[in-house]
């Protein structure tokens, strides 16, 4: 489904990746771990088509196609989702609004019947129950004043009212209590088939517990370092990232 | 040096002498008080964004005819008042007649009420400041004259539609004074608009009297076509603890400008004044507003927001006067702007004077451009670029057109937000 050849990409001239190569087939739940500003979100954004980061090499085949030809919204409508690290907020356009006009774009997109307000509206209180956000998130602002949790969420409700062939997920579990972690991993399970995949980026193992991997790969220094099964995020919460030769810019510092 | 110009003589001569004297006398006295006035230029503080745009030619000094046909393509419900180039037009109007409310033509006025008329124009706007707005006082034709008595309630809103219709090239002159008794409420509606393409100009002056405890609301929709220059002034004045609200929409032409002008007289008084204006292709429309706080413990909140597209120019100054008195005053005035294109132009200026020590004011203005990383959001999900520029243009008033009270008015504005928004993006 997914395949990343050799790719290099900066941001501001400074490179970030530096070769990166992963499969994804369907079905597969894939995990990325990795210290901080090793570059999981730039490879995340770059898939997700942020032309803030540009690609300097190497290719990714999404189904066959060339991903990188895509625009970030034609990329969307064929089945890439990216949960952001970061969810933007955007006041003044209701989340139902929001919503509404992106379900109803990849409708369009696949042919169907565009969905008026009130049909939208049923489905939306459905899938809110289904992320335990109260449907009275859905007429505020974009994420305006959602909390950390809320927000993480609200990115949940999103793939499920997509439901993308890939979904990647940028530390969605991040802030998220015990109880809405396992119900966000319960929605990214209800996402689980075997025509679909999954791309997570996390830091904690717990939440492999939830969603387990098929694979689990290191992401450091703009690298995949190491790839292994369940076990090497085990190891890793053990061990850290040190053992694999990896040092944290900072620690490098003081070490320095 | 070449001398500054000064206001041509045609424009200080009224066609129409059907007013009662009164009237027709303080036409005059205005007219003569303006004889050689300077044209506002570059140096003109509070035109110096603007006065390039005007173009006051002999062409338009004439008043534009009152022809017999008019109101037709209004689709009102509800009370109404139809002004055609400045002139009432009793048959397409239709409004209530109830104990209380008075609402009459400048034309109708027998000599007592026109005396007493003649005295009060005018008091509530700063002449000076408002420049050629005086232009109305010294050719108004007609005008209409709301008195409401004390508790008296209009129970629903009372549009004012002031059509400009500019088959031939001149100007118009339409005028409202209102004067609302203790503890009386009433909305009033202006809507601005033209049919006809040849060069025109409205001038158009309003004011609005509250006695303590009155609540008037006034929303103003400005939206004449390219061919017509709009200057427009507003003047209220508040008694103890009356409320003001206004909601000024205003589409760009070739020249608009409207000055607001809100004097809190007496305690307790407040106002809230919300605008939004859009521009685009060569526009330009100016809004210059002033909230005076003369006595203490008044509240004043404002709100404006101006999007300018393409080769646009946007102009707010908004000036804010705590006068010694004036403890307790609260003040709070916000002012964004939103630049849809490299080529647009939006000037900004937030103009404090605070002459009492215990008062809370505060201001901010802002320019900047549609957010990449907001866009971004929305793209990755499907959403087609142009849609993610009119959510996100939108969003930048939407919370200032939901405000507005009545359901019509809200519709129009849509409406031509929509079209603002087609011409707009045009690319996919
Ligand atoms: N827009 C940007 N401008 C400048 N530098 C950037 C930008 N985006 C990312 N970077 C830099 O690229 C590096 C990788 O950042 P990235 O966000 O991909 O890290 P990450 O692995 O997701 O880290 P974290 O675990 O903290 O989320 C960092 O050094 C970061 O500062
Ligand atoms: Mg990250």
């Amino acid at each position: 489904m997914l395949s990343i050849k050799n790719l290099h990409a900066s941001v501001e001239g400074k490179e970030i990746l530096k070769g990166i190569n992963l499969e994804i087939k369907p079905g597969e739940v894939h995990a990325i771990m990795g210290p901080n500003g090793s570059g999981k979100s730039t490879l995340s954004q770059v898939l997700a088509g942020n032309d803030a980061y540009e690609v300097t090499s190497g290719e990714i085949l999404f189904n066959g196609e060339d991903l990188l030809a895509l625009e970030t919204e034609e990329r969307a409508r064929e089945g890439i989702f990216l949960a952001f690290q970061y969810p933007v907020e955007i006041p003044g356009v209701s989340n139902l609004q929001f919503l509404r006009t992106a379900v109803n774009a990849m409708r369009k997109h696949q042919g169907q019947e565009e969905m008026n307000a009130a049909e939208f509206m049923k489905l939306a209180r459905q899938v809110s129950k289904q992320v335990d956000l109260n449907p009275d998130f859905l007429k505020r602002g974009v994420n305006e004043g959602f909390s950390g949790g809320e927000k993480k969420r609200n990115e949940v409700m999103q793939a499920l009212l997509l439901q993308p062939k890939l979904a990647i997920l940028d530390e969605t579990d991040s802030g998220l209590d015990i109880d809405a972690l396992k119900v966000a991993s319960d929605g990214v399970n209800a996402l689980r088939s075997d025509d679909r995949a999954i791309l997570m980026v996390t830091h904690y193992q717990r939440l492999l517990n939830y969603i387990v991997p098929d694979q689990v790969h290191v992401l450091a220094g703009g690298r995949i370092i190491k790839s292994g099964g369940r076990e090497l995020a085990l190891e890793l919460e053990e061990k850290g990232y040190g053992w694999l030769g990896v040092k944290d810019e900072d620690e490098a510092q003081v070490a320095g | 040096m070449k001398p500054a110009p000064t206001l041509s003589s045609a424009f200080l001569t009224p066609t129409g002498q059907s007013l009662p004297q009164p009237l027709l006398d303080l036409r005059a006295q205005r007219g003569t008080a303006l004889t050689d006035m300077p044209l506002p230029t570059r140096k003109t503080e509070n035109w110096k964004y603007s006065s390039r745009y005007l173009q006051l030619t002999e062409a338009l000094a004439g008043t534009l005819p009152a022809a017999g046909k008019s109101g037709s393509a209004l689709a009102v419900s509800g009370y109404h008042v139809v002004f055609h180039n400045g002139i009432m037009v009793p048959e397409a109007s239709d409004y209530p007649d109830v104990d209380g409310i008075e609402i009459k033509r400048f034309a109708d006025l027998d000599d007592d009420e026109a005396r007493e008329l003649a005295e009060r124009l005018d008091n509530t706007l700063d002449a000076e400041a408002v420049q050629l707005a005086r232009l109305n006082s010294a050719r108004f034709e007609d005008g209409l004259l709301i008195r409401l008595a004390p508790n008296a309630v209009l129970d629903q809103p009372l549009f004012v539609i002031s059509e400009t219709d500019a088959h031939c090239s001149g100007s118009a002159y339409p005028r409202i004074y209102l004067d609302a008794g203790r503890h009386s409420q009433i909305t009033v509606v202006e809507e601005y608009i033209s049919h006809g393409d040849e060069p025109a100009m409205v001038n158009a002056v309003t004011e609005f009297t509250l006695a303590d405890g009155a609540q008037v609301t006034n929303v103003r929709l400005s939206a004449e076509g390219e061919n017509v220059q709009h200057i427009g002034a507003t003047g209220v004045r508040q008694g103890a603890h009356s409320r003001f609200d206004s909601h000024c929409v205003g589409f760009g032409g070739p020249m608009r400008r409207h000055d607001l002008q809100v004097r809190l007289e007496q305690s307790g008084a407040n106002c809230r004044l919300n605008g939004v204006v859009v521009t685009q292709g060569k526009q330009h429309y100016d809004n210059h507003t002033v909230i005076e706080h003369v006595a203490p413990h008044c509240e004043s909140e404002e709100t404006y927001r101006n999007i300018a597209a393409d080769q646009s120019h946007a102009v707010f100054n908004g000036r804010i006067h705590i006068h010694q008195d004036a403890q307790k005053s609260n003040a709070n005035m916000s002012n964004k702007n939103l630049l849809l294109s490299t080529g647009a132009e939006i000037d900004t200026k937030p103009e404090l004077e605070i002459y009492a020590d215990d008062v809370k004011c505060a201001h901010g203005a802002t320019i900047g451009q549609l957010d990449e990383t907001s866009i971004f959001y929305l793209v990755s999900r499907g959403i087609d670029r142009r849609n993610a520029r009119t959510l996100l243009t939108m969003a930048f008033i939407n919370e200032l057109i939901s405000q507005i009270p009545v359901e019509s008015v809200r519709a129009t504005a849509q409406a031509r937000l929509n079209h603002f928004i087609d011409q707009t993006f045009t690319e996919a």
